[in-house]
């Protein structure tokens, strides 16, 4: 075999490149030059009879590499790869020359431009001398889905993965499926009512047999990548089997009263309790710190009242491992504790509630069935809603959560309907309202009474104990004396986000949710392949959002992991040279994807070519030149360098 | 004697900073024509020897552009290029080259204008320096 031989074809590109540089000049050095076999020049080499041209050449000739003199490789790079496979010539052994948006469009003087494309064309062949083919690898992928959160997300998103026929798990904290919606009482602005809307959809889940639900569970380990992941998941024993139907017979017998999660502390429940009649799964569950069979082992009552035998004292937590192909992140939110502030007189003027709290307090599942009342279980007459609490300042929440206001302007639709007669006053700013439904809603409150006084400067904003009720002052608008306070709090991430990020090592955004792979093209992909995030975990969204972000990560990650498909690997990928790795771990400290690992036996790096995405950032770091680039060796990069030099 | 035009070799990263020069190309934003790319996946590709051998080789400056910090294609990889090339602005002193003949920066896909000017401006600033001479001989004759 003698000197590699590399076909050189330079593109006209119409006007934009013949028109800039004197590509005769550089056709008559090309064809003096003893590495180069072929020099072939085209009008439009991107065009169909230039695509003809360039593979028929290339089938005809006999030459190792090649190198096209046109336009950026973010343009065509991929078209001539292919083309140039279609006439057997590895894809690695292709090189583009980007002398149009680098020099024909940058250089007006076309003397200049002519020496600057030799020098790139130069590099360009030089580093095609020294080229390596790329191998197109593939793996078998498992195709089942994780769900993390069973809220309207993670429910739309298991649903659509299991009308797909796909295996899905959902991975929940809470004892029953639902999230935050579970916990409203009617959806804005179409006032339908959300337990209504979710109970068909949980039924749908609780049916699929595609579909396994683990409540009372968390993810506590994630090994793998994307399309052969291994989760662990540990899951809290409820001390009720599974053939409890949730009929409440044990409620009424157990002794324990403690303060209710689910009724955000405004209600109690008993040690024994289920979050609302109907939930999925149906099966109650003992809250162990509580429970006196479990505190001092007194009290049995339950197991005698239970008409299925299905309390079980001795069911063990669990932990199980199983195998899926894409993991959908969907664990939803945290609300604003008001608490750190304390001019918004929460926790310490009564009858100050959160936006959830009221929403608690106005739900049919919820501590008053839904009886708006005081804490001394009076109807408020007034109700004030202060808009942003917390939000769009630095030493809160530094954003605007974008669906607090929709929020807020339902607590005149919500008192007003009960309490006939309240009045109803919303102290905003901004108005975040960004539908025209959502604005039609705005102009029906309105309407129907709800005043809204423009505060200047909500961040200023003072409620106290006042002469007549609680007083909320702030700039910009006339004091008013209320009964009742509803802080429209905004969205945080859910607790425990940062630590499920490490697991799933994956990025968080500055405000702690999970970045987007990309914020506009892949905004349901996670920074890692086959993660996915839908919902309020990737920041604040409105409902719509979230079902749409839930089936979009879905459809994405089915696409491509498909049953009996291999999925292709990224071909530019590291390597690492066993023998000239002297083991001193570099290059897996550099990898931002943890793709490098340690083999203990043999003292060496390796790389996993599944997780790798060629960034090459550990070959960069490697003392000894064992961690290889593919595509971007050193040797190939030191022949550019030197190509560009000298001419 | 002609004026003195010094040769630029610039990493750039294929993301951001390659994307940028492209957009320059796009809006025909000339800048000088001495400054020439060498396309990587990432900044952190870029080791410290490239940019050696890029000086050895006859470059009078060198640049290494990137993603912007918090944007980068590969989460960190400029990251890394920030610490690697923080020492080796450090040393080059050292081996008898002005630091100011190397530059680390940052240029995202839609920043044409920003990669027009960093050119020019590294460009004017090796020129200012004169040819790079390495303990007493001028590297650009060596070729």
């Amino acid at each position: 075999m003698g000197r590699p031989r590399t076909a050189v074809f330079l593109c006209n590109c119409g006007p934009n490149i013949a028109g800039a540089i004197d590509l005769d000049i550089i056709a008559g050095q090309l064809a003096s030059r003893q590495d180069v076999a072929v020099v072939e020049r085209h009008a439009l080499l991107c065009s169909p009879d230039g695509q003809q041209f360039f593979r028929d050449t290339l089938q005809n000739r006999q030459v190792d590499n090649v190198v096209v003199v046109a336009c950026s490789p973010k343009m065509h790079e991929k078209t001539f790869q292919d083309l140039a496979g279609e006439a057997g010539i590895n894809i690695g052994h292709v090189q583009m020359a980007n002398v149009r948006e680098h020099c024909a469009w940058v250089t007006p003087d076309k003397a200049t431009a002519t020496a600057k494309a030799q020098l790139l064309i130069n590099a360009a062949i030089r580093r095609s001398l020294i080229s390596e083919n790329l191998e197109q690898r593939s793996m078998e992928v498992n195709t089942d889905v994780l769900v993390i959160g069973g809220g309207l997300a993670g429910i739309e998103a298991a649903l659509t993965a299991a009308a797909a026929g796909r295996k899905v798990t959902i991975v929940d904290r809470e004892i029953s499926l639902g999230g935050a919606v579970i916990k409203t009482e009617e959806v804005a602005p179409s006032l339908e009512c959300a337990p209504c809307l979710l109970a068909p959809r949980l039924a749908a889940v609780r049916d699929n047999s595609n579909i396994t639900v683990l409540t009372r569970a968390e993810v506590t380990e994630v090994r793998g990548f994307y399309g052969n992941f291994t989760v662990r998941v540990r899951r809290q024993a409820r001390a009720i089997e599974p053939s409890c139907i949730g009929c409440e017979a044990c409620f009424e017998v157990c002794p324990v009263t403690v303060p209710s999660r689910f009724h955000l502390g405004l209600g109690t429940h008993k040690a024994v309790y289920t979050l609302f009649p109907g939930s999925v799964p149906a099966a109650a569950a003992i809250d162990k710190s509580a429970c006196r069979h479990f505190t001092d082992g007194t009290c049995n009552a339950c197991v005698e009242a239970c008409p299925f035998g299905a309390v079980n004292f001795d069911q063990p937590d669990d932990e199980s491992e199983f195998a899926v192909g894409a993991i959908v992140v969907a664990t939803g939110f945290s609300s604003w504790d008001p608490r750190s502030i304390s001019a918004l007189g929460y926790g310490t003027v009564p009858d100050v509630y959160t936006l959830p709290e009221f929403e608690r307090l106005a739900s049919s599942n919820g501590p008053t069935h839904s009886e708006i009342r005081l804490r001394d279980g009076r109807a408020p007459r007034s109700v004030a809603v202060v808009h942003c609490a917390g939000s769009l300042r630095p030493d809160a929440i530094p954003y605007c959560s974008r669906v607090c206001c929709l929020g807020a302007l339902k607590v005149g639709e919500l008192v007003r309907k009960q309490i006939p007669g309240a009045t109803v006053t919303n102290i905003h700013h901004d108005l975040v309202l960004t539908t025209p439904r959502e604005q039609a809603f705005y102009r029906r409150q309105a309407h129907e009474g709800t005043r809204f006084l423009a505060c200047t400067d909500l961040a200023a904003v003072q409620v106290r104990t006042g002469d007549h009720g609680i007083r909320v002052e702030g700039p910009g608008f006339e004091p008013v004396e209320v009964d009742m306070v509803v802080l429209a709090t905004g969205l945080q991430p859910a607790a425990g986000t940062r630590e499920l990020a490490g697991l799933l090592n994956v990025e968080l955004d500055a405000d702690g949710f999970l970045k987007p792979d990309h914020a506009v093209l892949h905004c349901t992909g996670a920074s890692l392949d086959g993660i996915y995030v839908a919902g309020c975990a990737a920041g604040p969204c409105d409902l719509p959002t979230a079902v749409t972000q839930g089936q979009a990560a879905v459809g994405d990650a089915i696409s491509k992991l498909m049953p009996g498909r291999r999925i292709n690997l990224e071909m530019m990928t590291s390597v690492i040279d066993a023998d000239l790795c002297a083991g001193c771990r570099l290059c897996k400290a550099a990898c931002p994807y943890k793709a490098v690992s340690f083999d203990r036996e043999r003292k060496v790096c390796v790389v996993n070519e599944a997780i790798c995405r060629g960034c090459g950032t550990c070959s960069a770091a490697c003392p000894t030149g064992a961690s290889k680039a593919r595509h971007f060796t050193d040797a190939q990069i030191h022949a550019e360098i030197g190509g560009l030099l000298h001419g | 004697m002609a004026e003195f035009e010094p040769k630029i070799v610039a990493f750039v990263c294929n993301w951001c900073s390659y994307a940028g020069a492209d957009k320059a190309g796009g809006q025909k934003l000339a800048y000088a024509a001495q400054v020439k790319l060498v396309r990587v996946m990432c900044s952190g590709r870029v080791d410290p020897l490239f940019v050696m051998d890029a000086f050895r080789q006859g470059a009078d400056g060198v640049m290494v552009l990137g993603c912007h910090p918090g944007d980068c294609h590969y989460r960190a990889g400029n990251k890394k290029a920030q610490q690697r090339f923080r020492i080796l602005s450090r040393m080059l002193p050292q081996f008898g080259i002005e630091s100011d003949r190397f530059r680390l920066d940052w240029v995202a896909a839609g920043e044409a204008e920003r990669f027009q000017t960093i050119a020019n401006e590294m460009t004017d600033r090796v020129r200012a320096l004169g040819p790079l001479r390495i303990r007493g001989y001028v590297a650009k004759e060596v070729a």
